[in-house]
């Protein structure tokens, strides 16, 4: 009988991932051609690829309050590849992704023997870092005034927006997948085990610090992907990319849609834009941030597994 | 280098330094007793320099008589801090106090935006104008009454700590909760008022920062909270002496190593600026420590 329900309910989240992809496939050819629509979604997909990449690292215990480092990084090294280099911009994304997961496994190095709050401390710092680094090496990078960047696709091809939609959805659908698998893999369940009691982990023979670093370069690589896909969509770069901001937001996707879950980041990031793009519309500004702060304060309290875990709670009452 | 201008440099890092171990003191304090990290420290020393702002341009008294008033009512906000938020999640686990905190960032950040607008805020101070010369050495007399006022804060935080029942309480609770309860200790009521004076003491920072001449607007404490981060961690959690000798090197250091470094390089006839870098010196200590220590420098009695 158990296992029956464990099987029903299996099948009704790939029915539900399965449903909203459809739908996802759909949106243009229902609302056509909508410029501020597709840009929007395209900022979504973007941000679903990149906290999907940082709750990957949650699932090590491992939060990094930094991860704009890797944001950023792939974003400029995309750029420049693919201006000096005449690069297409979707060859150059992977060499962002790729050197952004190089910058990890040298990050991870020194993080992962830290406890929680001094490699959130330390993941921070890198992120001023590389925001130091990269305003100061302006001859390469602009300086504060940054650098255009090749548009994925050129704006000169009619309905540029919708083919670039289509890419950035298969994309994200392609890591979403490898990211499922990863945690379906001998690595995610040793990531779990090692969250969950690392000297335990460690008795029971699995590489702690192999998966840890693992899990800091297949992080970065995927977080420096959703930076670079970012850079090419706006069609330049600033020093802005390593803000504050850019670090906290799969945070706080992944916290409102729920950490450790695949569905989480997913839902968090779609569920947060609605209401900041609702928000937008009634010309609010500071408000809408006072609200992510009330809303992340109270999920943490009142719902701290996320907006996945409430049909569990709701089955349970 | 002009021997004069080191020491007007040493003295600019004590008393960045003192911002730091006063913000650093408070984390500590907190820490010991509820074990809890508040990442929105820097947002109270916001609210502290606001307060201190908003008593000076509306009651337009000495502003260093506001410090006390400032710490009182940022007492009050850390009161229903613990209450409403770290109370409910203390024992869940270190990643959500941090996610906690974030969400207190964007909460006090962007209110103090919204009610006070992004402007920046300062007070005139009557000493602005006053300076002590030393020989041909000028120091700021705000400077001066900074340093002296953190000196009288410590002592009086260290006596309050080990002379009086409270702050022997409060030492029992952090040093061992259970059996501070046994002892009939409300450790609850620890918890309260580490929490009080934790942001009492961010309060004394900010507004000691805004009074001699900073600037105060609603981003200004996330830098410094970061930088107070760091000085536990590299002074040691829990450990007072460890904080305040963290605290001066790092202020030290971040007004001395990009000079050093200019001159360094300067050595092989490049001419370059390093104070861009002084930000993240906090950072690059703070990384080394760790990376030669990953439990800190006095470690293991921490968690």
């Amino acid at each position: 009988m158990k296992l029956d329900r464990i099987n029903v309910t299996i099948n009704m989240k790939t029915g539900i991932g399965i449903i909203s992809l459809i739908l996802a496939f759909l949106i243009p050819l229902i609302f056509g051609i909508n410029q501020y629509l597709l840009t929007v979604l395209i900022i979504t997909l973007v941000f679903i690829i990149y906290s999907s990449a940082w709750n990957l690292l949650a699932l090590s215990g491992q939060a990094s309050l930094g991860h704009a480092a890797f944001f950023g990084i792939g974003g400029y090294v995309s750029a420049i590849i693919a201006s000096s280099l005449g690069l297409p911009p979707i060859a150059a994304i992977l060499v962002g992704g790729l050197f952004a997961a190089f910058i990890g496994v040298l990050i991870g190095l020194t993080c992962i023997r830290m406890r929680e709050w001094f490699l959130a401390m330390v993941t921070f710092g890198f992120a001023i870092i590389a925001h130091t680094i990269t305003t100061e090496l302006s001859w390469l990078t602009g300086g504060w005034d940054g650098l255009p960047a090749k548009r994925l696709i050129p704006i000169t091809i009619t309905n540029y927006i919708m083919y670039e939609y289509y890419i950035m959805l298969l994309i994200a659908v392609a890591v979403i997948v490898i990211i499922y698998l990863i945690t379906k893999s001998r690595m995610g369940l040793a990531l779990e085990a090692i969250r969950e009691n690392e000297l335990e982990a460690k008795v029971m023979g699995i590489g702690v610090t192999k998966y840890k670093l693992m899990a800091f370069a297949i992080s970065a690589f995927f977080t420096g992907i959703a930076g670079a896909l970012e850079v090419h969509h706006f069609g330049y770069i600033t020093p802005e990319i390593y803000g504050m901001d850019i670090s906290f937001w799969p945070i706080i996707y992944s916290i409102s849609g729920g950490l450790f879950t695949i569905g989480g980041p997913i839902l968090g990031t779609i569920v947060i834009t609605f209401i900041w793009e609702v928000l937008r519309t009634f010309g609010l500004m500071y408000e809408r941030l006072i609200l992510i702060g009330v809303i992340l304060v109270l999920i943490v309290i009142f719902l701290p597994k996320g907006l996945v875990s409430i049909p569990e709670k709701i089955k349970s009452r | 280098m002009d021997l004069s201008v080191l020491i007007q440099i040493l003295v600019w890092g004590l008393y960045a330094g003192c911002i730091y171990i006063l913000l650093a003191i408070g984390l500590n304090l907190i820490f010991g007793v509820m074990k809890v990290v508040n990442f929105a420290h820097g947002e109270l020393l916001m609210l502290g320099a606001y307060a201190a702002f908003w008593i000076y341009t509306l009651l337009g008294i000495n502003p260093y008589l506001i410090i006390a008033l400032a710490m009182v009512i940022l007492g009050i906000i850390g009161v229903f801090i613990e209450r409403l938020c770290f109370r409910p999640i203390m024992g869940t686990g270190k990643l959500n106090e941090i996610f906690l905190s974030l969400g207190l960032i964007y909460l006090f950040q962007n209110l103090a935006a919204l009610l006070w607008t992004t402007d920046s805020r300062s007070i005139h101070s009557p000493y602005s104008d006053v300076s002590v010369s030393i020989g041909s050495i000028q120091l700021p007399m705000d400077y001066i009454i900074i340093i002296a006022f953190t000196v009288v804060f410590l002592i009086a935080f260290q006596l309050f700590m080990k002379r009086t029942t409270l702050g022997r309480a409060m030492r029992a609770t952090s040093q061992n909760r259970e059996a501070a309860v046994l002892m009939g200790i409300h450790v609850e009521r620890m918890d309260m008022l580490s929490f009080a004076m934790g942001s009492a003491l961010a309060a004394a920072a900010g507004s000691l920062w805004v009074i001699s001449g900073q600037i105060a607007n609603p981003y200004m404490g996330s830098i410094p909270a970061i930088k107070a981060f760091a000085v536990i961690i590299i002074g040691g959690l829990g450990s007072i002496p460890g904080a305040i000798v963290a605290g001066l090197t790092l202020g030290i250091a971040e007004n001395i190593v990009p000079l050093f470094m200019q001159s360094f390089v300067g050595l092989f006839g490049v001419s370059m600026s390093f104070t861009a870098w002084k930000d993240t010196i906090a950072f690059f200590i703070l990384i080394i420590v760790l990376v030669i220590r990953p439990t800190g420098i006095f470690g293991e009695k921490g968690e």
